[in-house]
């Protein structure tokens, strides 16, 4: 394929063009909320009146030209753009022509100035060098329509956003539209599923051919649930436990029992805190600490083990200080304001608020709606129905907040006495009448166009309103709240779709749109549409309860799935994406899983809940990065140091090099899915690192002090780590693996008194807690072969991954 | 959704990433594909996008170039006292800046007067390109430098300007020229990381990791800091007990394991490839040491370089390991010459011949025997050499006392070497007092958008899908500047 179609030219083309005459959007004359999208009603326009027309070209207005301007010209033409003094949304608009004369020639129709500018390639103009030519077939039917008269229904007016067209979405955009339950399917030739969830998904897979993978045996279950609701596997005593549970409702009860755990908010809150872009730090050259972060990320954990309704969850991040019963928690929820990085020396400060507004619109437009609103900062959205009003309307909410330059030493947050509480890293506005904020042509603030109406946002015409103003009494601009109300609200189609999109995703590893933080023109098609609309009404009728939709979800037989089919390699070449959710997918723990993981293994878990963030041994080498070096970085006192990886202390200036091996994210943006890499940094660390070495060391140490058999060793090592007996091939080589390796350290530790001998250059390292820990002084030659074992346990695929 | 073309049997590009079911791996491929216009078949498609996504992947450009160094003057040196020759200066030496050249103060500094060249600009090479005496032994490769003499920049704060120079913009979080690169083009080499930044012992610049970070892409894009001496990166090395032959123990029962849990899991690439990462560590084990180990440099090379003696040896150390991984095929490699605050970096407030002189010592003869060395190893027309600060500096003094000057990002002066650059050349110009560009401005972007072009990648389609935009270096702006490519 030779040709390049628009819509992969605009994909990639699709930067902010900064083509000036483009963009010149001049909205003042609008009443705001007349907005420049008036959705049509369907049928309403055109189409009764151009059918004679029709009949004679061959030409319809409403299915062929309508379609062919909005996609083509409108964007450009259009009365809050009017390029070239021209507006091609109107038959007005087309006959007044433009600051070239008419358009359209009825005398000599092939001469019209329209058709001469699409004929000799002036038309639509190029986009940063690249031609965006019509096809022959576009340019054969505007001549045909010119040459019939360009026949233009009296009353129909034309509008970027009212239809989806082929290089954008329009309102009717289908994850704008209500989320309406539908009927759960009926699969034919079998038994209706006890589950909705498995009816959906049979469905489809069964009109497809192909068949769902049998359930996954107790042990696999088990181990998936854990470590997918609490982070942590299960002991293999639990695992006998449940392997051994015949009542029918082993399992929901399970479910249950482990949905009431402490460590569920534990596990479930990482998540939220990537779509927080949550840090401990400012990040840039001071790298301030943010005092009381850690607060936000308590709050997170106990809303989640609290089931608070996602209505609320959301309210109160956005608006926790401007609610009527409004307390200490509820303040400190809005630290999710607080959180994005913060320059205290920026090139500009003016300018520098207009980058923290972006902060702001783009986390919460995107952890909640899944739309990149903020791709309107500088102009109308390039791919969704999002005008550049749009944007400014939401940044207008957070313009009251202390945005604008100030003291350096509030971290661009309010004060104590601003915020109503000491020791609360949280955000208010301060004061309640600011000034407008003015939309700016190319998102630039020299260019200011005209003031914004606060208001909820367009895509969603059923909800658009005005905020009301404030009361005279009241401190904050009740902005804040109005747009969380917005979001919240059940008839916001947006929103749930999101969240059960997001919780989905993290149940099975993809999400139902696998591009969970886009759900606009240019996301993954939704693998079950249905299925993610049924999700997001049992969700709403729920009253937003994250807690049931994760019992929904894991009692389904679709989530028990095995990650292996009887038939998979047949299946993979018919579905290698598995998008039809044959089985379930295998995946690597995260880096929090991960290192909590070897944490339980060796018995050295400390599981305090809350508190300050520890600050994480790292080695003396992952301080060079720092431009004030190891005065920056002084790690937490040893008995801190076994917390969860959730409590570990993210300086973005130094993220825990252990945790962005695995994929930790960097901190700075709303990330809704991390990525999964294997590269061998991955392998030096599990092999090589302090923390690994001495949590084997610590589990061979508790396991000879049990027992001295070799034998019983190895059963105690595989119980620990791999939480099953090891197979008389595995005990076998276990059993050589630490002859083996005893000869080695016996002739190290008896020919030598000085056993450790460090290689080359590392002699010069001063000593640290790290090295200190590697160098066990009072480990014998067979606990350190069984320490040797314990640590290939360690690094297995079985213990890293999940079936 | 309608089916979208231009996608292997006609999925969208979502589509096709995931049934590959190859996660980032699949988007950098299917990006590259997208971007090269052309369509590998679907089978051949699984198989690449199942290996190592530091795999090498050609170039989009034709290009001689497969390596590029970035010596980054941390702190920003002074244009005027070294590659931008202002006779003007000289005289309106103790006069203020005319009053209609606008700028900001950075940092509030005290204003001084007009202060020409702290020391002589001479002609260098056949060319007679004009080198200050700052940096007498480059000025002798003066006829392979291209002179980028209008350089400006976004930001007079060193944070913000270093992330700029870094990744092309002052806002922490994206993905930095060297990741960039690799994502583009890959590594030649999988024992080795395939994009190295060295530091200054005295320190890392300010801002830390966002100016080696992968930003929103996957962090194996991200620069992984090399140690000069003893083991270079992190977690290379396990306790002392553990040595070569016990680990290679471990490791041979490792992979008899997970070949057993393979064996029950068919199909599992994602398992397999985590086996072979193993293999690929040890021997990052041995490569990465070896890369870093001087000892088999003749006596003549090292000398050559400074290595051994005061002040040359840390930078000169670098300069020779950095031509050794350019042997060893990494793609890209950045050395930082200052570090830390102030006057332990370029930032020469207090005194531009106290700093400059202490710094330009520092590295002035490393980097020419780096130049020499490469060509005589027939390696410098595969490899783009990069020098430059993240911002100038005025061409007025703080105060009388004061004989330093303060940041300048309004023109400054960076220069290229190596393969495809026109040597013995300068392109754009400053103002007559060096203090703004105005003759062929080069914005940080346009210099990206060259670094790519030179290195075989083209700005505008070297692009990364996240949220819902796919992302480039140089966003909006760049423009390649031919006049600088031979």
């Amino acid at each position: 394929m030779t040709a390049t179609s628009p819509r992969n030219l605009s994909l990639r083309r699709l930067r902010c063009f900064v083509v000036a005459a483009w963009l010149f959007v001049t909205l003042t004359f609008q009443l705001p909320l007349a907005c420049h999208v008036v959705a049509q009603e369907p049928g309403s326009a055109g189409s009764g009146t151009v059918e004679s027309g029709s009949h004679v070209t061959g030409v319809d207005f409403e299915s062929q030209i309508a379609t062919f301007l909005i996609k083509r010209c409108v964007e450009c033409h259009q009365p809050t753009n009017r390029s070239g003094s021209l507006d091609l949304t109107s038959a007005a608009g087309l006959q007044a022509g433009g600051e070239s004369g008419p358009v359209v020639s009825h005398d000599e129709p092939e001469e019209s100035y329209l058709l001469r500018r699409v004929i000799d390639e002036e038309m639509p103009p190029p986009v940063q060098g690249q031609p965006q030519r019509l096809s022959e077939q576009e340019v054969n039917l505007l001549r045909r329509w010119i040459t019939a008269g360009a026949v233009w229904p009296e009353q129909r007016r034309l509008s970027l956003f009212e239809q989806t067209t082929d290089v954008r979405a329009g309102l009717d955009w289908w994850s704008l539209q209500p989320v309406v339950r539908p009927s759960v399917p009926q699969p034919g030739n079998m038994p209706k599923p006890n589950h909705p969830i498995d009816a959906f998904v049979l469905d489809r897979l069964q009109s497809a051919g192909v068949t769902p993978a049998p359930e996954a045996s107790r042990r696999v279950l088990i181990r998936r649930l854990y470590v997918d609701l609490i982070g942590l596997a299960p002991s293999e005593q639990e695992i006998d436990a449940f392997e051994r549970d015949e009542s029918p409702n082993a399992w929901p009860r399970l479910v249950d029992r482990l949905l009431a755990m402490p460590e569920y908010g534990e596990r479930w809150a990482r998540y939220w805190l990537d779509l927080a872009r949550y840090a401990d730090t400012s990040g840039y050259e001071r790298d301030q600490e943010k005092a009381f972060a850690w607060k936000y990320r308590d709050w997170v954990v106990q809303a989640l083990n609290d089931d608070m309704p996602y209505s609320q969850f959301i309210v109160h991040q956005l608006a926790g200080d401007e609610i009527e019963d409004r307390n200490e928690q509820s303040t400190i929820a809005t630290g999710f304001l607080r959180l994005g990085t913060w320059n205290d020396e920026p090139n500009e400060p003016l300018d520098y608020q207009y980058d923290r507004l972006e902060d702001l619109v783009h986390t919460t437009s995107t952890a909640f709606l899944g739309m990149t609103v903020k791709c309107a900062r500088c102009h109308t959205h390039k791919f969704d129905p999002i005008a550049q009003d749009d944007y400014y309307r939401m940044a207008s909410v957070f313009w009251a907040g202390p945005i604008a330059p100030r003291d350096r030493e509030l971290l661009g947050g309010p004060s104590a006495q601003e915020l109503g509480f000491e020791n609360v890293l949280g955000w208010t506005d301060l004061n309640a009448s600011p000034a407008a904020l003015q939309v700016l042509k190319n998102g630039e603030r020299e260019h200011p166009l005209h003031e914004v109406i606060p208001a909820s946002l367009s895509f969603v015409p059923t909800l658009e309103r005005r905020y009301q103003p404030p009361s005279a009494d009241e401190r904050t601009t009740n902005r804040r709240l109005q747009l969380a109300q917005w979001i919240a609200d059940p008839k916001n189609p947006l929103t749930p779709r999101v969240i059960v999109n997001r919780i989905w995703q993290h149940h099975f590893g993809q999400a139902i749109v696998r591009t969970p933080d886009n759900l606009g023109y240019l996301s993954d098609p939704p693998t079950h549409r249905e299925l993610l609309d049924w999700l997001a009404a049992e969700f709403l009728h729920s009253g937003g309860s994250i807690k049931s939709l994760h019992r929904l979800i894991l009692t389904s037989q679709t989530w028990r799935q095995s990650s292996l089919h009887p038939q998979g390699s047949s299946q993979t070449q018919q579905d290698p994406g598995n998008r039809l959710l044959w089985r379930a997918e295998r995946r690597r723990l995260d880096a929090e899983a991960l290192r909590d993981s070897l944490l339980v293994a060796a018995g050295c878990l400390d599981s305090r809940m809350g508190g300050e963030s520890f600050k994480a041994t790292v080695s003396p080498e992952a301080l060079e990065g720092l431009s004030q070096k190891s005065s920056a970085w002084q790690a937490s006192p040893a008995e801190q140091q076994h917390r969860r990886s959730l409590y570990m202390f993210l300086k973005r200036g130094l993220l825990p090099p252990m945790m962005t091996a695995f994929d930790l994210c960097d901190a700075t943006q709303s990330v809704g899915q991390r990525d999964v890499t294997i590269v061998p940094t991955q392998a030096l660390a599990l092999l090589n690192n302090p923390l690994v070495h001495e949590q084997s060391q610590f589990l061979a140490k508790t396991i000879c002090a049990r027992t001295d058999i070799p034998e019983q060793q190895i059963q105690f090592a595989w119980s620990a780590i791999l939480k099953r007996p090891p197979s008389v091939d595995e005990q076998r080589m276990a059993l050589e693996h630490l002859a083996s390796q005893q000869t080695h350290f016996a002739q190290r530790l008896g020919g030598n008194a000085d056993p450790v001998v460090p290689d080359d250059g590392a002699s010069n390292d001063p000593a640290t807690d790290a090295n200190e820990i590697a160098h066990p002084d009072d480990c014998d030659a067979h606990s350190l072969s069984l320490a040797s074992l314990c640590h290939v346990l360690m690094n297995s695929n079985e213990f890293a991954y999940v079936d | 959704m309608n089916r979208r073309p231009g996608f292997p049997c006609g999925q969208s590009r979502r589509e096709f990433v995931w049934q590959m079911g190859a996660g980032f791996a699949g988007v950098a491929l299917s990006a590259m594909l997208e971007q090269s216009g052309f369509q590998l078949p679907s089978a051949r498609a699984t198989e690449v996008s199942a290996i190592n996504p530091l795999a090498a992947k050609p170039p989009q450009l034709k290009t001689q170039i497969r390596s590029c160094i970035f010596l980054m003057m941390n702190g920003a040196p002074s244009q005027v006292d070294t590659f931008d020759y202002k006779p003007e200066l000289q005289k309106h030496a103790g006069k203020q800046l005319p009053a209609d050249k606008k700028y900001i103060n950075s940092g509030g500094r005290k204003v001084g007067y007009l202060t020409p060249a702290w020391r002589p600009f001479r002609p260098g090479g056949q060319s007679g390109l004009l080198i200050s005496d700052y940096f007498p032994k480059v000025r002798e490769h003066a006829d392979k430098l291209c002179v980028l003499k209008s350089c400006h920049t976004d930001s007079h704060a060193h944070g913000s300007a270093l992330v700029a120079m870094n990744t092309g913009k002052t806002l922490i979080g994206r993905p930095s020229l060297g990741s960039w690169a690799v994502y583009g083009l890959g590594t030649e080499n999988e024992d080795l990381p395939g994009y190295v930044v060295i530091l200054d012992k005295r320190g890392g610049p300010i801002s830390g990791q966002p100016n080696w970070s992968a930003g929103f892409m996957p962090a194996t894009y991200g620069g992984t800091l090399f140690r000069p001496v003893g083991d270079p990166i992190l977690d290379l090395k396990g306790p002392p007990h553990v040595n070569q032959a016990v680990q290679r123990e471990q490791l041979d029962l490792l992979a008899r394991l997970n070949e057993q849990h393979l064996e029950q899991r068919p199909g599992g690439q994602d398992l397999a490839a985590r086996i072979n990462s193993y293999e690929l560590a040890y021997r990052m084990q041995s490569a990465t040491p070896e890369a870093v180990d001087l000892s088999g440099e003749s006596q003549s090379t090292l000398d050559s370089y400074g290595v051994g003696v005061h002040p040359t040896d840390e930078y000169g150390r670098n300069c020779l390991i950095a031509r050794r991984l350019v042997e060893r095929g990494v793609r890209f490699i950045q050395l930082y010459s200052g570090g830390g605050h102030l006057e332990e970096t370029w930032d020469a407030h207090e005194s531009i011949e106290k700093n400059h002189g202490q710094h330009a010592g520092e590295v002035d003869q490393p980097i020419a025997a780096l130049l020499n060395d490469l060509q005589q190893r027939g390696l410098l027309d595969q490899t783009l050499v990069i020098w430059g600060g993240e911002f100038g500096r005025m061409p007025f003094s703080e105060g009388p006392s004061a004989p330093g000057r303060n940041h300048n990002p309004y023109g400054f002066s960076m220069w290229l070497a190596g393969g495809g650059v026109r040597g013995g050349t300068s392109y754009g110009e400053t103002d007559e007092l060096g203090f703004e560009a105005i003759e062929n401005k080069v914005h940080l972007h346009d210099l990206h958008a060259t670094i790519l072009h030179l290195m075989g990648l083209d700005h505008e389609r070297l692009t990364y899908f996240h949220q819902g935009r796919d992302e480039s270096l140089t966003d909006v702006g760049g423009r390649v500047i031919y006049d600088v490519i031979g």
